[in-house]
């Protein structure tokens, strides 16, 4: 099949390789000196040498899901990034903010482990970024979060950053539009992309306390409509990996009026 | 979800000191003959149920009813009317049957949970396919041949609780982990005391004998103050979860693992057949041709339980066997007058700081060479 010459598929590629190239570079200047990013080729190689790096050495958090709620979730990622130091997030960045995620119930853990971070609802428990080492004994006692449904559909929500306790915001609160595309994703995917994403804007200063999101769940989404902010990108789940072709999983935009 | 109420636990009368017993043994998958290591497991359970008689008030629970529903059963099932069809196992030997179970048991292919679903239904209903009704039947004539107490291995005997309300149980007390509305399994967690998380149901509905024996066991439970686990080493970690579930409903729960009986240096599942001639039809039949059905059943006794012990180390040895039976024949013609109302006192040197006696120590305690000839009433009311 052909595609016809008014689509412009390779536009939409180039600038999904722009964006998961920009990805690499800042988490990994030293992979964007070895490697050219702006290639299909450099880029590949760049992940093949990621994909190389020993689990020994790399930092990575642990999240305990027990009850699992998309907006919540999004919600306390923010939280959790916010909650750490400039040493922990530039640690957890280098390792493209790695996370296990891992079937168990805070409230039966919190008195054998330290959790950096717990949402109020106790659904959810977050590890301080670490060696995998660290997170062992966790992870030997728990199971990974096994959650290959489907998303169950819905409307926009509206959510609201939490503060930190004792601290002042630091500009006004910002709205943003937070798409995450549905059409073969599982549960257990949409918790890596909204947590990658998500984290690594909070690193980034593009979401911060007070500040609010509104979580939209489509099909699929459209990088030449709303003006993107970050993003979230993969090999697309539908074609072969080889072709690599790129697919916008998820994306946060610009600042936007609430409606 | 609704939970059906748990039976309280009942009040223990002033005058009943006696502390209430539940042995309750892992079941044996009604698809083969014995083996030996079956025969280990279900002599020595006998023998601590018909000792511990004497000192307390003792449940036996043991029901196939209960672990029908478990993915070996319904699938051994579901693969003989799927490749045999209409097949008449009134005359089926175990080895004859048990052979199609080790050819299912090779499959690689797991049946699905929709071809599993009229057999699980049926089950709860107290349907049991032919050719494990048949087992079931010959079983009943070994347990007779061995003097064993049938437990009402032909009966319909369902457990408590439904498998959605033993997971409420267990959800409300915090030990469960339900994923089934992410597409995942249930886990039963007792992460709470450092026991690793463990998969009881499968993601598309199937229960494993885990959460079969906790349907069966939770709404047990406060009706007794003991309740003792016989099962087989291997499965330890899975009966330390149980413990757990079951102690947090008031009982004093013990442990206690039987080690399974080699062949030739090896410890093989029946799953992988080679009965060859050590199955009980077998050995009973070879027992029987030289030996009183008392010297059977006593010699049984002593080499399985005594010889053996609890654990798992000396292969199975035709030859002790043979010397058991004869040292049998000898205990039973030496045997000495009733011990009466001095019973349960003789019983009671067999217990550590728990009610149900040690099978070992009071089989091991006739084969010593200096013990007094055994009382006749403690060989017919405990060993025969």
């Amino acid at each position: 099949m052909t595609t016809p010459a008014t689509l412009s598929v390779s536009g939409v590629q180039d600038r999904l390789r722009h964006q998961l190239a920009t990805r690499l570079a800042t988490a990994r200047p030293d992979l964007a000196r070895r490697h050219d990013l702006t290639t299909p080729a450099g880029l590949a190689a760049a992940q093949q040498d990621i994909a190389a790096l020993s689990d020994e050495t790399t930092t990575l958090a642990a999240v305990v899901v027990h009850h699992l709620d998309l907006p919540a979730f999004a919600v306390a990622t923010c939280a959790y990034t916010a909650s750490l130091d400039d040493t922990q997030q530039a640690a957890w960045r280098r390792d493209f903010t790695r996370t296990v995620f891992l079937a168990g119930n805070p409230a039966n853990l919190r008195h054998r482990f330290t959790f950096a971070h717990t949402d109020p609802a106790a659904h959810l428990a977050y590890t301080a970024p670490g060696p995998a080492a660290a997170t062992a004994p966790l992870r030997r006692l728990l199971k990974l979060f096994d959650a290959p449904a489907r998303l169950p559909a819905r409307p926009p929500t509206l959510l609201t950053i939490p503060t930190p306790p004792g601290l002042r915001p630091t500009r006004p609160p910002r709205h943003r539009r937070l798409h995450l595309a549905t059409a073969g994703c599982t549960l257990a995917q949409a918790l890596v992309h909204l947590n990658h994403l998500l984290a690594e804007a909070v690193m980034d200063g593009l979401i911060t306390g007070g500040d609010r999101l509104t979580l939209i769940q489509e099909p699929t989404l459209t990088t030449a409509g709303p003006a993107f902010a970050a993003w979230r990108i993969t090999p697309h789940p539908a074609t072969p990996h080889h072709t690599g072709r790129l697919h916008a999983a998820a994306a946060l935009t610009e600042e936007t009026p609430h409606a | 979800m609704t939970t059906q109420p748990l039976a309280p636990p009942r009040p223990k009368s002033p005058e009943a000191a006696a502390p209430r017993v539940l042995i309750a043994p892992i079941t044996i998958t009604p698809s083969k003959p014995l083996t030996p290591s079956h025969l280990k497991g279900l002599l020595w359970t006998d023998v601590m149920y018909r000792a511990t008689r004497h000192l307390a008030p003792v449940t036996y629970r043991y029901s196939h009813t209960t672990y029908h529903p478990t993915e070996q059963t319904l699938g051994f099932w579901e693969f003989l009317d799927r490749t045999l069809g209409d097949t008449d196992y009134t005359h089926a030997t175990e080895t004859e049957i048990g052979a199609h179970y080790v050819t299912f048991r090779a499959q690689t292919q797991r049946p699905t949970a929709a071809a599993l679903r009229p057999y699980a239904d049926a089950a709860e209903h107290g349907w049991v396919h032919p050719a494990s009704a048949r087992i079931l039947q010959l079983w009943a004539g070994h347990y007779r041949r061995l003097g064993l107490t049938d437990p009402g291995l032909t009966l319909h005997q369902p457990p408590g609780l439904s498998l959605e309300d033993a997971l409420s149980h267990l959800d409300q007390a915090g030990m469960c982990l339900d994923l089934r509305r992410y597409g995942g399994p249930v886990h039963l967690d007792l992460t709470r005391h450092g026991l690793p998380l463990r998969k009881i149901v499968t993601p598309d509905g199937r229960p494993n004998y885990l959460a079969c024996a906790l349907r069966e066991l939770i709404p047990l439970a406060p009706g007794f103050d003991e309740i003792v686990l016989l099962y087989d080493p291997e499965l330890d970690p899975d009966y330390q979860l149980i413990e757990r579930v079951l102690t947090r409903l008031g009982p004093t729960v013990h442990r206690v693992p039987v080690g399974r009986v080699p062949i030739d240096g090896h410890i093989r599942s029946a799953r992988h057949g080679d009965w060859q001639h050590t199955h009980a039809a077998a050995l009973l039949d070879a027992a029987g041709d030289h030996h009183s059905d008392d010297a059977v059943r006593l010699g049984m006794r002593l080499y399985f339980i005594a010889l053996l012990g609890p654990g798992q180390q000396q292969s199975f040895r035709p030859d002790l066997l043979h010397q058991c039976l004869t040292r049998a024949t000898r205990l039973l013609k030496a045997a000495d007058t009733p011990a009466g109302d001095q019973l349960p006192a003789l019983l009671q040197r067999h217990r550590k700081d728990h009610t149900h006696i040690d099978p070992y120590r009071l089989t091991s305690a006739l084969l010593g060479k200096r013990r007094p000839a055994p009382p006749a009433d403690l060989l017919t009311g405990v060993f025969l």
